[in-house]
């Protein structure tokens, strides 16, 4: 049967065929050319998303409550994923070595023991297979232990961020230079972080002082109304009974002793002012201190002397042991002096009679002073000893009745101590008495030296 | 019962805790376990052992987890299954000969699995995919695979499985393997006979050129299509350049299809076995594949990854998975999601693995892995590797 197409020959044909398979080709370069420019932009797209995803979580953990410690971690997994990088470091500056000893604080992944030396630290750098190996490639590469490193360093603060791969290329595209942006915004973001997150802490341990000052001023208010109101109400009674126009008919030993009583309280109220005057002169007197060398056995002498008569009063021994070398301590002698007296009449007041108070001083291994005074008294527990270094906080307040005081002296004590660089440390048991230490920096102790 | 868990963290401690938490208590008969693989993998078995005594842990590492909670391939995931009911727990068949020689490996494994496997059973099939990161080799699937065909002989299983890598650069990989930690080894998971698998596989490449022959080939290293250098074919494909590094970045591209039946059928995504292009040589201006299976004379097409094409797949297949697959004897929805599929290799807008996690019906417990290459029955023949798809497996407990 005939047919009304005419027959196409196989010529014909072929170059039909060639036409749509080189058509067929073309059309699918341009598809797969056009795929990958659009997969590429993404992969960029994501990647420079690292660090408003970053701000993000960042913002996030600090919020959290994290410490400035764990924000490193989980902001590294952050930026690992985004970047599709291999491993990541943070690092910070430590401090001398002329600015070019790195510590590494966060770490995902391996990288170098210890710290690490980088000369010259640059503020962007990275490597890629053409780099050569000459500083600072060498010594960046050997943080991560990987060849291709991507580093921003922030020379204000001292934090750096590197980020790491294995590879050049597959997923992880060489580093380049438009990756400056990235690694220098993520670092960025650390260190805002970082900064907020460590405000905030100080701002939280100044509120807890604030609030601990608050608690203490309200005690010392309380405590101070009861205080002087006791040897007040001692001074005005006696004072009612003895005026001439009194109703009460009082023998001349009566007298002698009302007015010993009006004496007592008299004397209590100046020791109590006293306290209270220089313990709330305490902050402004410690950055005024005036220090010079004294020689230590001198110190401990004088002291002793001046607490000599209440412990002759309350027949206690005073015992002071002096070093085996002549020593100097580098103090103010007017409230170093304060130290050891409030120490020494401490521990007179709370000692048993017949009993011996001890007061020295020893040159420890690393060179620092160590003052010593130790009683055999009735002590305390030692849960109860951070509360005796509070102000008004005495822990037996029918003793503090009879051995007087307005619980100050240690508070007082500490607080001196500590201005001078020391600190004060106390030792006690129950029955079975308190040792006090006053420890002075090495560089504020010295053998006396000679002529 | 089966139970999983999903958990991301950099500290293994937390990972594998945030998991337990999840599978909620009591002590599995067996673990298996997909560790992202900047996890320390003696720390996280360390940890599980903590958590579960001395429970036999299989798996290995993974270049990423999904989970219903989560999805990510930073390297920091973990998936978890607890097999708790002894009905429902597999038996574990372990080679650690890959090195040597992979079909004989898989022969070996092969002929184990025939011992203890009822006929049909289900095995998954894990093993390490990375013989070395440089230069790139891998563990060819395709040689496993055979290998394991001919151990297990006339008594047929339904094998899937996929391969266990440590990122998506291919660096590395390792198994667990009930006792520590290898690299070179394979597992397979023998499933009672109580246990059936249905599987959809999901793809998303297109091809982009016409029928191409393979002229040369040696293994996985193909040298010339229709008798021009392989790479300059693909190069001009391109149109661009490739060779040193940059020729590792031909598996972000472009894969090798073989379209499976009548070559000049429609098009149908469930066609092709694709092969994706481990890295180019251009001093022999070959270029070498993942696996070695395809075979001189073999007509192959150049094929895109199309994204949307990709996505759309998931899609159908989720549909299919709901409707026709999942049901009330569901055990276990397993994606093996090869790794490649992810957004930040292919570019795809959207992450493929949210459509799965978010699709997939709620009442079967869901757990995935991205992979190195996937393994399931296509084309209603024996199970072969396959590229660049993704491969949603269902228990189902048989009644």
């Amino acid at each position: 049967m005939a047919t009304s197409m005419p027959i196409a020959s196989l010529g014909q044909l072929e170059r039909e065929l060639a036409y749509y398979r080189r058509e067929c080709n073309d059309l699918g370069s341009r598809l797969l050319r056009l795929q990958e420019e659009q997969s590429q932009a993404f992969r960029e797209a994501r990647r420079s998303r690292t660090v408003a995803k970053l701000i993000r979580e960042a913002y996030r953990l600090a919020d959290q409550g994290s410490t400035v410690e764990q924000i490193g971690a989980p902001m590294l997994e952050i930026i690992v994923e985004n970047a599709l990088c291999d491993g990541a470091a943070l690092l910070k500056q430590e401090p001398g070595e002329e600015g070019t000893l790195f510590r590494i604080t966060h770490t995902l992944g391996p990288t170098a023991a210890g710290p690490v030396r980088v000369p010259s630290p640059p503020e962007f750098f990275f490597t890629t297979s053409r780099s050569s190996i000459e500083p600072p490639t060498y010594e960046l590469t050997s943080i991560l232990r990987m060849p291709y490193v991507l580093w921003a360093f922030d020379r204000s603060t001292g934090n750096a961020l590197i980020l790491g791969n294995q590879s050049e290329s597959n997923v992880s595209r060489p580093f380049e230079a438009g990756d400056q942006e990235l690694i220098e915004g993520a670092l960025s973001v650390y260190i805002d972080v970082l900064l907020r997150k460590r405000a905030e802490m100080e701002l939280r341990a100044a509120k807890a002082v604030a609030e601990r000052a608050s608690e203490a001023r309200a005690r010392f208010l309380a405590t101070l109304t009861h205080e002087l109101r006791t040897p007040l109400n001692a001074i005005i009674g006696f004072s009612e009974m003895m005026v001439p126009e009194s109703r009460y008919v009082l023998t001349t030993q009566d007298q002698l002793q009302y007015s010993a009583h009006i004496l007592d309280a008299g004397r209590h109220l100046l020791e109590l002012i006293d306290g209270i005057l220089d313990y709330s002169s305490l902050e402004q007197a410690l950055p005024l201190l005036s220090s010079e060398w004294l020689p230590a056995g001198k110190l401990l002498a004088d002291t002793s002397n001046i607490v000599g008569g209440m412990a002759r009063h309350r027949e206690v021994l005073v015992q002071v042991r002096l070093p085996d070398q002549p020593m100097e301590v580098y103090v103010d002698p007017l409230r170093f002096r304060q130290v050891l007296q409030n120490l020494l009449g401490n521990a007179v007041k709370f000692a048993p009679a017949g009993s011996i108070v001890e007061v020295g001083l020893d040159r420890g291994a690393d060179g620092r002073g160590i003052f010593t005074v130790r009683d055999s008294g009735i002590g305390m527990r030692p849960e109860d000893i951070p509360r005796a270094l509070e102000p008004f906080q005495q822990i037996d307040s029918s003793l503090a009745r009879v051995t007087g005081g307005a619980g100050l002296g240690l508070p007082i004590a500490k607080g001196l101590a500590e201005a001078h660089g020391g600190c004060l440390l106390i030792e006690s048991a129950l029955g079975a008495g308190t040792t006090v230490r006053v420890t002075l920096p090495p560089e504020r102790v010295r053998i006396r030296p000679m002529g | 019962m089966i139970t999983v868990g999903y958990a991301k963290h950099s500290d293994p401690k937390v990972a594998v805790k945030r998991c337990a938490a999840a599978l909620g208590g009591g002590r599995p008969q067996m673990l298996l376990a997909f560790c992202g693989g900047k996890l320390d993998a003696h720390a996280v078995l360390g940890q599980l052992r903590e958590e579960f005594g001395d429970v036999p842990v299989f798996g290995g590492s993974a270049a990423g987890a999904i989970g219903r909670d989560g999805f990510g391939y930073s390297g920091f995931e973990l998936g978890l299954v607890a097999f708790n009911d002894p009905d429902v727990a597999p038996q574990a068949v372990v080679t650690r000969a890959l090195l040597a020689d992979e079909q004989a490996a898989g022969h070996d494994l092969g002929c184990a699995v025939r011992e203890v496997a009822a006929k049909g059973a289900v095995v998954l099939l894990l093993f390490d995919s990375v013989v070395s990161a440089s230069p790139p080799r891998l563990h060819h699937a395709s040689s496993i695979v055979r290998g394991f065909h001919a151990g297990i002989g006339d008594k047929a299983v339904c094998l899937l499985g996929g391969g266990l890598l440590t990122d998506m650069n291919l660096s590395g990989g390792w198994v667990f393997d009930g006792e520590g930690v290898l690299k070179h080894a394979a597992i397979a998971l023998v499933f009672p006979p109580t246990v059936a698998v249905d599987t959809v596989i999901m793809h998303g490449c297109r091809p982009v050129s016409a029928f191409m022959e393979i002229t040369r080939i040696d293994g996985a290293e193909v040298y010339e299509l229709d008798g021009r250098p392989a790479l300059e074919v693909i190069e001009k494909m391109l149109g661009l350049p490739l060779g040193g590094t940059r020729g590792q970045e031909l598996s972000l591209v472009a894969t090798l299809g073989q379209k499976q039946g009548d070559p000049f059928g429609p098009y149908d995504e469930n066609a092709y076995v694709n092969r994706l292009i481990l890295r180019a040589d251009p001093a022999t201006g070959s270029v070498s594949l993942f696996e070695p299976d395809f075979e001189r004379g073999a007509r192959v097409q150049i094929m895109s990854r199309d994204n949307s094409l990709m996505l759309e797949s998931v899609r159908r297949g989720i549909a299919v998975a709901n409707r026709d697959i999942i049901g009330p004897d569901s055990l276990l929805a397993l994606y093996i999601d090869c790794a490649g599929r992810g957004s930040a290799r292919s570019g795809a807008p959207i992450e493929e693995a949210e459509l799965m996690l978010r699709g997939v019906a709620s009442g079967v417990p869901f757990i995935g892995f991205y992979s190195g290459v996937e393994i399931a029955p296509f084309a209603d023949e024996p199970s072969r590797p396959l590229d660049w798809t993704g491969v949603l497996a269902v228990l189902r407990r048989l009644r």
